[in-house]
């Protein structure tokens, strides 16, 4: 936990629900019994910003929000393993524009479906234990990194199938990475965390060489020189136990343990002593009976606001950009009650999306915003 | 065995061995009292049958060293032959009285002189020619040169050789008095027990008293007299007639010859003195032979027989163990023999390092007493030999040690070479040098041993019905010509009997072949060999059948047998194994193409040069307190040193040559970075890992760089 000097605690945001967008359930979905780990809106095509994924079980479903709140299923995919378990999944998509639905789990097996022609594109191997979390370059949308129960980080291209670099080794986590996340602007960067309690910011910037090669590789993927990345250049223990998700917020970092609260943060790393550097602690923005861990959060397409639910079924959607932060609202239906893995918010934040532990999703619709 | 069979006892019969003194009851200790059913007599029977191929094994030894003797044996063989050689030493001396007044020492000095007579006395007219063989003189004590000779010694060969020589037999020994005429004789003849015969003959001339006593005498006394055969002193006195002559040397062309003139008057001269001469003869080669050993067999009632083999000292006892060592056979080899391969040593000593250098397929334990010696002989029950397999097992599967200098196994691809790396080690064995007993450890000759026996135990699945026929032939008189045509042929089924393996097979086959066609034509003409096999068989009668079939395949075959294995057979299964499931990189864990898990190479240990690169950069970044030209000189140097794997301290002089060689054109471009080069080649010479004349080297290449200019190879 890092030290901060008087006069520049962070700010806390207040838990009183600022009431700046109501938000009121349009649509629940009973997708089964089994708990739903990821939702996610595809963000990487403007076409298709209101279509949505899951993962729960060996099944990938593919929804889109319409008008009203209506969910329509558009495309299911369940994998031949019964006892896969998908945690996590990620768009992205071809060179030449075709949706890519990136999931992984407990198998460690990346699939690549391709949602256009609905057929598996490919499947990753290399990880040698369960996938936490997928994300894609917004940058590149061929290009995701996974993180992974196995202690490293792996940057694939999805349209060669080849497995880039991996981010561990010396320098790297001590135990299962939880999130990743490609930095927004700064292509080269990379922050991970997870169950070592801190937060790793990578950089691939001499590695990029690979990275381009990649793309033009036409060789057996096999045959390419995956490079180890053994150090971050930067390390951060901004929390004291399990960090499940971090996310960029420009340079800043938003993180979460299993504390209560989401944390921005700024990485202040020296150029000239890497590995090595300052915290500087932001804002705290609380999430009540938040403290079990594997609980993401989910931001809107420009980082405005992010929501987040808890064990008991609640979400908290904040104002990310203020300070100090506000409270947008603070959802809570009777009938959800289970713990909410992970939300998913809508281009502009108008519709969110949480996905249960009893196999539900939740659509809430920001009121008189459509 | 060879050797007098004893008695083929079992220590449940006491029967003659156990009535007598203490150390022979010691010597079958484990007589007595042990009862055997009728399935415990099967059963030591079937433990007996563990001396078989042991056994076997040797024959085959012994009869290639029959044309091939071991190096040591044939070397030293000399020794015991010259020890064994019998002679009999002749000691001629005057006795004091002679009967009519003539004082023996009147006569001195007296040359006795072993001659042979040429022309007979009534032949050639009153004389008498002989031709010298040896002369000896004798003077009377304190009479000439303080050297006191009063006997004359010859050496004569052995009196059954004697007698059956003519040329010796018609020897004569000749007394011969020249009174004091001798004192012309050249000092430096007298000076030796047996003079120089022709300076002698020359030498002597005049009047004298000349007898003589035919050799044939002497024999047909000695002969009569057993002792001598005992070793025992046979003396005699005999008197010899003087006659009165003149001796005068001849020359005939028969060497050196005196002749005696018998004057007119010889008639009555000549009993006029008679000399007593005492001659006493012992046979020398047979010094130590006891009283006993002259006994045959058939001489002595069989009960005490025994007794006396064992009392000749050069009688053995070797006493097989079996059953648990509750059994025993015995048998007895003379002269210190092996039982196993004939051959003779000088002494228990020598018969104890020869059995335990050449015959370690047993163990031994020796017995000295004074009145025998005893081995007691075990089989070694060390299942990791490979020359003894138990029967029904695949020799093939058997654990096999190749007994040879480590020597780096190449894993070749081509059959050929495989063929050609076995092929002169075959060859190697074979040589009689590796044979030599203690020369060489035991396990090389054995495997010596197996090695020759290649052609003979080929394989025993496909070969044994009619290599034992073979084999068994050998043993029988009729030997081995049949057999002979027969081995090879079953070898070189053997051989081709993989059509695949063709290369391999024939690449070592056939000298084997021709190896075995030679020895075997050879064979025949040694009777020896198979009255010895013979002979030992009736040792362990009971074990034949069983006899000659599987001893283990030799050493070598076994060898190129696995390697073709690997080579060919494994290949393809792992090929398979290798297709069937998916391998991953080591490094990156992806799934690997069938192509790159067959390829060469391995990238376990593999260093990404790049990245340990990157590291050493950004390692060396942290260091604030070191400059850059510091850093720059550190990272190429770790990047050289990762490269060149310069991994111990004397790498290190090699590492700054190359290293000044590599870099040198850049280092003088930038004259910090060749100060910071020179100071830390300074530091290692500190450090002891550089020496100075290395660091001359490095600065007379960095010196050269900079005499040709900055950019002297640029256009």
């Amino acid at each position: 936990m890092a030290k901060t000097a008087i006069g520049c605690e962070p700010t806390v945001g207040s838990l009183a629900p600022s009431k700046k967008r109501e938000y009121k359930v349009t649509n629940r979905i009973q997708e089964g019994k089994r708990p739903l780990y990821a939702v996610a809106f595809n963000f990487i095509d403007a076409r298709y910003y209101n279509v949505f994924a899951t993962v729960g079980g060996n099944r990938v479903t593919v929804y889109q929000c319409l008008e009203g709140g209506v969910i329509a299923a558009l495309q299911s995919y369940v994998d031949e393993d019964k006892d896969e378990s998908f945690y996590t999944l990620s768009w992205a998509c071809n060179i030449d524009g075709t949706p890519f639905l990136v999931a992984g789990g407990i198998n460690g097996i990346i699939r690549v479906i391709d949602a256009g022609s609905e057929k598996i594109y490919k499947s990753f191997v290399g990880h040698g234990d369960s996938i936490n979390e997928i994300r894609t370059q917004a940058l590149k949308p061929s290009l995701v990194v996974s993180a992974s129960k196995d202690e490293s980080v792996r940057l694939w291209n999805v349209h060669t199938g080849i497995c880039i670099l991996i981010f561990a080794g010396a320098g790297g986590h001590r135990n299962e990475v939880l999130s990743v996340d490609f930095h927004p602007s700064d292509i080269y960067r990379i922050a991970s965390c997870g169950m070592d309690n801190t937060v790793k910011i990578w950089s691939m910037k001499e590695f990029w060489t690979y990275v381009e090669k990649s793309f033009t590789w036409t060789d057996l993927p096999s045959k390419f020189p995956t490079k180890y990345v053994q150090f971050p250049v930067f390390i951060a223990s901004v929390h004291s136990n399990y960090v499940d998700c971090n996310r960029w917020l420009g340079d800043f970092i938003l993180s979460k343990s299993v504390d209560n609260e989401i944390v921005l943060w700024e990485p202040k790393t020296k150029e000239q002593t890497p590995g090595e550097g300052a915290i500087d602690i932001l804002q705290k923005y609380p999430v009540p009976e938040c403290d079990i861990w594997f609980i993401k959060f989910s931001c809107d397409f420009h980082y405005n606001a992010a929501a987040i639910g808890n064990r008991e079924g609640k979400i908290f959607v904040w104002e990310l950009q203020s300070s100090p932060p506000v409270l947008i609202a603070r959802l809570s239906h009777v009938q959800c009650k289970s713990p909410i893995r992970q939300t998913a918010m809508s281009f502009d934040g108008s519709t969110i999306l949480c996905c249960c532990e009893d196999g539900t999703i939740w659509r809430w619709d920001a009121v008189g915003a459509s | 065995m060879p050797g007098l069979p004893l008695v083929a006892r079992e220590t449940t019969n006491p029967g003659c061995n156990c009535s007598h003194s203490r150390p022979v009851d010691q010597m079958c200790r484990q007589d007595s009292r042990v009862h055997l059913s009728a399935e415990e007599a099967i059963a030591a029977e079937e433990s007996l049958s563990i001396y078989c191929k042991p056994v076997e094994l040797y024959n085959i030894l012994q009869r290639r060293a029959l044309r091939n003797p071991s190096f040591l044996q044939r070397c030293l063989h000399y020794k015991i032959q010259a020890k064994r050689k019998r002679r009999i030493q002749m000691t001629v001396s005057l006795s004091g009285a002679v009967n009519d007044g003539v004082q023996a020492h009147n006569l001195l000095p007296l040359y006795i002189i072993l001659a042979r007579p040429i022309s007979d006395i009534a032949a050639a007219g009153n004389s008498a020619v002989f031709c010298l063989a040896r002369t000896c003189l004798i003077v009377a004590s304190s009479e000439f040169e303080g050297r006191s000779q009063t006997e004359a010694n010859f050496v004569l060969p052995e009196i059954h050789r004697l007698s059956a020589n003519e040329k010796a037999s018609i020897l004569t020994v000749l007394l011969v008095s020249c009174g004091e005429a001798n004192n012309s004789l050249p000092g430096s003849a007298m000076a030796k027990d047996h003079l120089d015969m022709t300076s002698f003959s020359s030498s002597i001339k005049g009047p004298c008293l000349w007898g003589k006593i035919p050799l044939e005498s002497l024999y047909s006394s000695w002969l009569k007299c057993m002792n001598l055969n005992m070793g025992q002193r046979a003396e005699m006195l005999s008197a010899v007639d003087m006659h009165s002559g003149f001796v005068e040397p001849s020359c005939l062309d028969e060497g050196s010859c005196i002749s005696f003139k018998v004057p007119q008057n010889s008639g009555t001269m000549s009993s006029l003195r008679q000399v007593q001469v005492n001659i006493s003869a012992q046979e020398v080669g047979a010094k130590e032979r006891s009283p006993y050993s002259s006994y045959m067999c058939s001489d002595v009632p069989g009960s005490s027989l025994s007794h006396l083999i064992r009392l000749r000292s050069g009688n053995v006892i070797f006493n097989y163990r079996y059953y648990n060592n509750m059994l025993q056979k015995t048998e007895v080899t003379e002269d210190f023999s092996c039982p196993f391969c004939l051959v003779q040593c000088a002494s228990f000593k020598g018969l104890r390092y020869h059995l335990c250098s050449s015959h370690d397929l047993f163990n031994f334990e020796f017995w000295v007493t004074e009145e025998y010696q005893a081995v007691n002989v075990f089989v070694k029950t060390d299942i990791w030999r490979s020359e003894i397999v138990a029967d029904g097992i695949d020799p093939r599967l058997q654990t096999f040690f190749f007994c040879s200098k480590p020597r780096k196994r190449k894993r070749s691809k081509s059959l050929a070479q495989n063929a050609k790396h076995v092929h002169p080690q075959v060859v190697k064995l074979d040589l009689p040098e590796v044979m030599g007993e203690g020369l060489c450890g035991g396990h090389v000759e054995k495997n010596a041993g197996t090695s020759s026996t290649v052609p003979v135990k080929v394989n025993p699945t496909t070969a044994e019905p009619s290599n034992q026929i073979s084999h068994q032939k050998a043993k029988n008189d009729a030997h081995t010509i049949k057999g002979g045509e027969k081995t090879p042929k079953i070898l070189s089924e053997n051989g081709f009997q993989n059509e695949s393996h063709k290369a391999e097979s024939n690449g070592f086959g056939d000298p084997c072949t021709a190896e075995y066609a030679e020895r075997v034509a050879s064979s025949p003409n040694v009777t020896g060999v198979s009255t010895a096999t013979a002979q030992s068989s009736a040792g362990l009668e009971c074990l034949q059948p069983i006899s000659g079939s599987n001893l283990a395949p030799p050493a070598m075959l076994q060898f190129a047998k696995m390697r073709k294995l690997s080579a060919e057979r494994s290949d393809p299964r792992n090929r398979t194994l290798l297709q069937k499931r998916q391998f991953f990189h080591s490094h990156r864990a992806q799934p690997m193409a069938l192509e790159q898990v067959l390829s060469d190479r391995d990238s376990e240990d593999e260093v990404d040069d790049d990245i340990a690169d990157f590291e050493d950069r950004r390692m060396l970044d942290d260091f604030v307190d070191v400059t850059k030209d510091e850093k720059q000189i550190m990272h190429l140097w770790n990047s050289f040193v990762r490269k060149q794997r310069v991994l111990a301290d004397g790498h290190i002089p090699w590492a700054c040559e190359a290293f000044s060689r590599l870099h040198g054109r850049d280092l003088v471009r930038a004259p910090n970075l060749i100060w910071c080069w020179r100071l830390f080649m300074i530091k290692l010479w500190n450090h002891s890992l550089l020496d100075a004349r290395t660091m001359n080297n490095c600065n007379i290449v960095l010196e050269r760089y900079q005499s040709e200019g900055p950019d002297p190879k640029q256009s």
